[in-house]
């Protein structure tokens, strides 16, 4: 454990470190920003009518910062490591593979959660403007924020992953971005799964509808299991993957 | 030397890429108390073996055993009792040298006033003292051998695995590591690999020999010296590695 959270230091202060967090703080505030400047232009057209959450989580300004924010945290996590030749070094330390997973995993998702914090100003600050936030209720924000960090955690499994595989970061990247897109892409263009699908994995990949529930306070088990399932389930392959690497060079 | 004293012990490792055999049946062990030199032309498989010895990389076949533990199945018990350094000695370049150290030694389970003492005695035994404030991405070569040689020394390890350790380090500072690997060799099993006759000659009880991954040689320099009769360690050295295989070294162990 110790080890741990000494692999989770180095990892959060590399962030700080580096340009990365700044550039990925600055580019989410810009995107969010968007996002509340969508919410403030509902409000003043109809100020009862819709659900604001459903504004705040579910439009292209949000799905946008979903998508990209992750693989400018992760793209380097491993990549980075190989270019440099640290990650040789490091593992040369007695630690054990998943000790290093899961310190950059929750490093990057320590990050993500962080660009997030700017955010929960969003509710205080309409209601200082003095505009009806009547219909911004707390629970379908929490709800929100649940799915938000939900779908979070997956995209940076999914980069950490990609970051792994790839040789270099801008490929590390892109590759994170595209796997995270076929997650969203269909259900932001309305475009159907191909039939035959188990449920399951419909409702798995239909990210922006399993956001506009959470968004609606609706917290549906099968898209909780899901993500975290997900989570897990990539962060099991990266270890395996580092573990082979080792026992097979 | 009984068994217990081999620290490192490379027994009939080969190690295959997909375009090429890096290293061939190569066998050789290091005892405490032993400095070694892995000599050999570019590319004859040192950093692989260093590589391999350090549990980097995995034989294709044989085994490496350090201190008793093998290499592949016993990697957390080497990984407590090697120290490696890298040829091109890659550290995090965002962090203070200090800082950069602190962590190393903070994953190698050390903490509080011990880990202090540790940070202190190899700073100065690297002659780092000056520089442990600065940022790592602004140091010098020679400055980045140092942070990565007291990375190594940190947890007093057994065994010492050593890529070149003084390539692009001027005379000076060549001394000094030079220096601190003599003094470290009294009571550790170090495995370096250099281009530099003359250091192998000056600080090794023994030389092991590559050419093309295979074992060419492994005898002290004056055996060497006796055995091809030369007058230097150089000249035994090149005809060790410009004669052909079979007629190199009839006594070297090697399956291949």
């Amino acid at each position: 454990m110790k080890a741990f959270l000494t692999l989770l230091r180095r990892e959060i202060s590399a962030y700080f470190h580096t340009s990365m967090a700044y550039v990925a703080g600055i580019f989410f505030l810009l995107v969010t920003g968007m996002s509340f400047w969508v919410l403030i232009t509902q409000l003043a057209r109809d100020p009862a009518g819709g659900h604001l959450t459903g504004v705040l989580f579910g439009s292209d300004w949000f799905w946008l910062a979903m998508l990209l924010a992750p693989p400018l945290l992760t793209m380097r996590l491993f990549a980075g490591e190989n270019r440099q030749g640290t990650l040789e070094v490091l593992m040369s330390a007695p630690i054990t593979e998943t000790q290093v997973v899961l310190a950059k995993f929750f490093g990057a998702f320590f990050l993500f959660l962080l660009l997030w914090l700017p955010t929960v100003a969003y509710g205080p600050l309409l209601r200082g403007s003095g505009a009806d936030v009547s219909t911004l209720v707390w629970g379908p924000v929490a709800s929100g924020y649940l799915g938000a960090a939900l779908v979070g955690a997956c995209f940076i499994a999914l980069g950490l992953l990609c970051s792994l595989l790839a040789t270099h970061q801008i490929s590390a990247a892109m590759a994170s971005l595209a796997s995270a897109g076929i997650l969203v892409a269909p259900g932001l263009l309305g475009v159907q799964p191909p039939k035959g699908l188990p449920d399951g994995l419909v409702q798995f990949l239909s990210s922006p509808q399993n956001m506009q529930d959470f968004a609606a306070g609706v917290i549906d088990t099968r898209a909780v299991v899901g993500y975290l399932g997900a989570t897990l389930l990539l962060l099991f392959v990266a270890i395996r993957i580092l573990e082979a690497r080792r026992l097979r060079g | 030397m009984d068994d217990a004293e081999r620290l490192i012990d490379v027994q009939q490792v080969t190690r295959r890429f997909p375009r090429c055999v890096a290293l061939a049946g190569v066998s050789f062990s290091v005892n405490r108390g032993e400095t070694v030199a892995l000599l050999g032309p570019n590319g004859s498989g040192k950093t692989t073996t260093l590589r391999i010895a350090a549990g980097g990389l995995a034989p294709s076949t044989g085994s490496v055993r350090i201190a008793g533990f093998d290499t592949l199945t016993q990697w957390m018990d080497v990984r407590r009792r090697i120290g490696y350094l890298p040829e091109q000695v890659p550290l995090y370049p965002e962090m203070r040298v200090v800082d950069y150290l602190r962590f190393r030694g903070k994953l190698h389970g050390l903490r509080g006033t011990r880990l202090a003492g540790r940070l202190r005695d190899c700073m100065d035994q690297c002659g780092l003292g000056d520089a442990s404030r600065r940022i790592i991405g602004t140091l010098s070569r020679g400055y980045r051998q140092r942070t990565g040689l007291a990375d190594c020394l940190l947890h007093r390890p057994d065994v010492l695995l050593l890529d070149e350790p003084t390539s692009g380090l001027d005379p000076g500072q060549s001394q000094s590591v030079r220096d601190v690997l003599r003094d470290l060799g009294r009571h550790c099993a170090i495995l370096f690999s250099t281009h530099i006759l003359t250091e192998a000659e000056d600080l090794c009880q023994r030389v092991v020999v590559l050419t093309a991954g295979r074992l060419a040689a492994a005898d002290s320099p004056e055996g060497l010296r006796e055995t091809y009769a030369t007058r230097t360690l150089e000249e035994a050295y090149l005809r060790l590695t410009t004669l052909p295989p079979l007629v190199r070294n009839p006594t070297a162990r090697s399956s291949e």
